[in-house]
């Protein structure tokens, strides 16, 4: 059976990154054995985990006292593409004329959605590989992120079978693969948007997918399949900024939309209220300075002011969530997040995979 | 030269760093300069009409206040612009659009959509009123987010590798050149007073400032202002209030930690953006979370007119 996954998303800023990395802590610490993956380009998991550089392959986090265990990885797209051309084309040369073809060389790492497609496939190969209990992917900033989620999708939609009998047809005299009808404004079109030249090496990178068409349209559905089981959940993390609130709406629609299994919220660095005994200026004053004890007093007219606006923020979140969802809110620990004792700290505010049915 | 004389500015940054209101201040202080301004918002976002209580209308410039309008660009709003003005035909265009292979075929652009979007941008700037007179004097981008406002600058460069020659090639190198020409286009770039916000603002400024492109300034959002003693004065006094284990004095002893911890982020932050980067530093105050009123949006443009007016 594969592995159970948590998907983190939601906007930039709010800590997602920190977020997974404590849900994957605080879990391997209860005994699973988890594996915490990063799609975001910027190298922060491995600042957060004090490991130097996070590679493609998974790295142990070392930590004592614990029973499980937890590794992290970060996505390598070239890799992982070249994986899988490996593994579909029909023979190594088909292989090799695909990844030697300048398309495929330009567009392989730059294409919009191959990243989060090849982001998909390592959460599938990481889930489905037996040595983990629980996968947790840590999303790239905002709405970047729902690429993520449709990337599949998208992938299968640009080698859709439209388009593979379009490049299957025999070349014209002009030299490129075409067309049906009305193929020759398309031509023309095409043409003066990025070059004859360009779209015949995008015709031939096509045609030299072709063979390894079914073999990328049977996965892609088995990762969306995969990610719209019962095995895997999505968390918005979130902070009580509007803007943030903004973002985590956005996907809470985009995840209805798609039929996907919504978790609930994580909201972090939220400002809890403080109420002073009466008589605290007296007893400060025994201790420290006048001036400082009075400033200290006036502490929580501003400490509250925020902690207000992050419960009323808190509070619109729910509201325009589905009714009963659940939510975990973490506490601000007043300090940067930098090393693993403060990602298991922070974990204790975190639900175990146990808490998400 | 101010700031406001470039053509084009494009405020990019972190997610949930203030990027929509910092392009609406700023859109602001070019209108009161008397400058026609248009802020551009990306991929069919609508944020800044709101701001100004004026109903958005997609591709279509809205009017927000005298001398300042607003416009949201979609790509494939932008591709049709490019195309039909390329091949004149709007029924060839529709013919060619309308066939089921296009969609996933510009899809396998990369940087297509980013750079038509810049494209627009570019028309939009150089676009003259018919006594010749440009019919925008500052164009103001509200760009993608961090990692995805990278790709949009670095599209027009990407599309021709891609391309290496041609008519779209001559388009996009077009593009190209005024984006990267510091005279002609700005970067604003927006943080906010944390650890790993700042760490990406750094590297952000370094990704633009290997493609050559020229931050104008920097302007930092949630700063708390408050009156807290001085670090020294904290730290003589702070283990005296700490040593009261479970204590009201202990609890106010460590509220009072929290907030210079978080002074001391604050100014780290502004020392390591002032240090590290060679632009105009601005500090914004934390904005409540409410829709600002246009006094405040008119107080955020002046404390960035008169940040600016320092440098």
């Amino acid at each position: 059976m594969s592995a159970r996954i948590i998907i983190c998303c939601g906007s930039g800023g709010v800590g997602k990154t920190t977020t997974s990395a404590a849900l994957a802590l605080s879990n391997a610490i209860n005994g699973l054995r988890v594996v915490v993956l990063t799609i975001d380009p910027a190298k922060r998991l491995a600042d957060s985990l004090g490991i130097e550089v996070l590679g493609g392959a998974p790295q142990e986090i070392p930590m004592a006292d614990i029973s499980g265990s937890c590794d992290a990885v970060m996505l390598d797209v070239e890799e992982t593409f070249e994986g899988l051309i490996h593994k579909f084309s029909t023979s190594p040369e088909s292989a090799k004329r695909i990844l030697e073809n300048r398309y495929f060389q330009f567009a392989s790492t730059r294409l919009g959605g191959v990243h989060e497609y090849m982001a998909a496939e390592k959460v599938r190969e990481l889930a489905t590989c037996g040595a983990y209990d629980l996968v947790v992917v840590d999303t790239p900033p905002s709405r970047n992120a729902l690429d993520f989620l449709r990337a599949p999708d998208r992938v299968a939609g640009l080698m859709d079978g439209a388009v593979m009998r379009w490049m299957a047809m025999p070349a014209t005299r002009s030299g490129w693969r075409a067309l049906e009808l009305g193929s020759e404004a398309v031509a023309k079109v095409l043409g003066l948007l990025v070059g004859k030249e360009t779209i015949g090496e995008i015709a031939q990178f096509f045609d030299l997918f072709r063979d390894l068409w079914d073999g990328f349209h049977q996965r892609s559905i088995e990762v969306q399949t995969l990610l719209a089981s019962s095995r895997t959940t999505f968390l918005l993390v979130s902070s009580p900024a509007p803007s943030a609130r903004r973002e985590a709406l956005y996907f809470l629609d985009k995840l209805s939309e798609m039929k996907l299994p919504f978790g609930g919220f994580l909201i972090n660095r939220a400002e809890a209220e403080v109420v002073w005994k009466p008589n605290l200026q007296e007893q400060l004053a025994g201790i420290v300075p006048t001036d400082l004890a009075s400033s200290i007093v006036a502490l929580p007219s501003i400490q509250n002011q925020l902690a207000h606006q992050h419960q009323r923020s808190i509070d619109a979140l729910l509201a325009a969530g589905p009714s009963r969802a659940k939510h975990w809110v973490i506490p601000d620990l007043g300090r940067p997040v930098n090393t693993l004792d403060d990602l298991v700290q922070l974990g204790a505010s975190i639900p175990q995979i146990e808490e998400l049915h | 030269m101010s700031l406001l004389d470039k053509r084009i500015l494009i405020v990019t940054g972190k997610g949930g760093t203030g990027k929509t209101t910092v392009a609406a201040a700023l859109g602001l202080w070019a209108a009161r300069s008397g400058r026609k301004t248009l802020i551009v918002e990306c991929n069919g976002t609508q944020h800044v009409a709101p701001l100004f209580r004026q109903p958005a209308k997609g591709y279509t410039p809205t009017i927000l206040h005298p001398n300042l309008s607003s416009m949201t660009i979609t790509a494939e709003e932008a591709i049709e612009d490019y195309v039909i003005k390329q091949i004149k035909v709007r029924k060839l265009y529709q013919l060619v659009f309308r066939n089921r292979v296009m969609g996933p075929f510009m899809d396998a652009v990369p940087g297509l959509h980013d750079a038509v979007h810049l494209g627009k941008v570019f028309d939009l700037s150089e676009d003259d009123m018919t006594d010749g007179k440009p019919t925008w004097d500052l164009v103001i981008v509200d760009a993608p987010a961090t990692g995805h406002g990278l790709h949009m600058l670095a599209a027009p460069q990407s599309l021709m590798e891609l391309t290496r020659a041609g008519p779209v090639y001559e388009g996009v190198k077009l593009v190209h050149d005024v984006i990267s020409n510091p005279d002609k286009t700005a970067l604003v770039l927006t943080s906010i007073p944390e650890e790993l916000p700042v760490n990406e603002t750094l590297e952000l400024a370094n990704h633009l400032h290997e493609a050559d492109h020229e931050i104008a300034t920097v302007v930092l959002n949630e700063m708390i202002h408050t009156e807290l003693p001085s670090a020294e004065e904290w730290n003589t006094h702070k283990a005296s209030l700490l040593s009261h284990a479970d204590t009201p004095v202990q609890q106010a002893g460590q509220l009072m930690e929290r907030w210079m911890s978080r002074k001391a982020r604050q100014k780290d932050a502004e020392r390591r953006l002032k240090t590290l980067i060679t632009a105009p530093l601005i500090s914004l105050p934390l904005l409540p979370d409410r829709a600002l009123s246009f006094s405040e949006l008119q107080q955020l443009s002046h404390l960035l007119e008169g940040g600016l007016a320092k440098t």
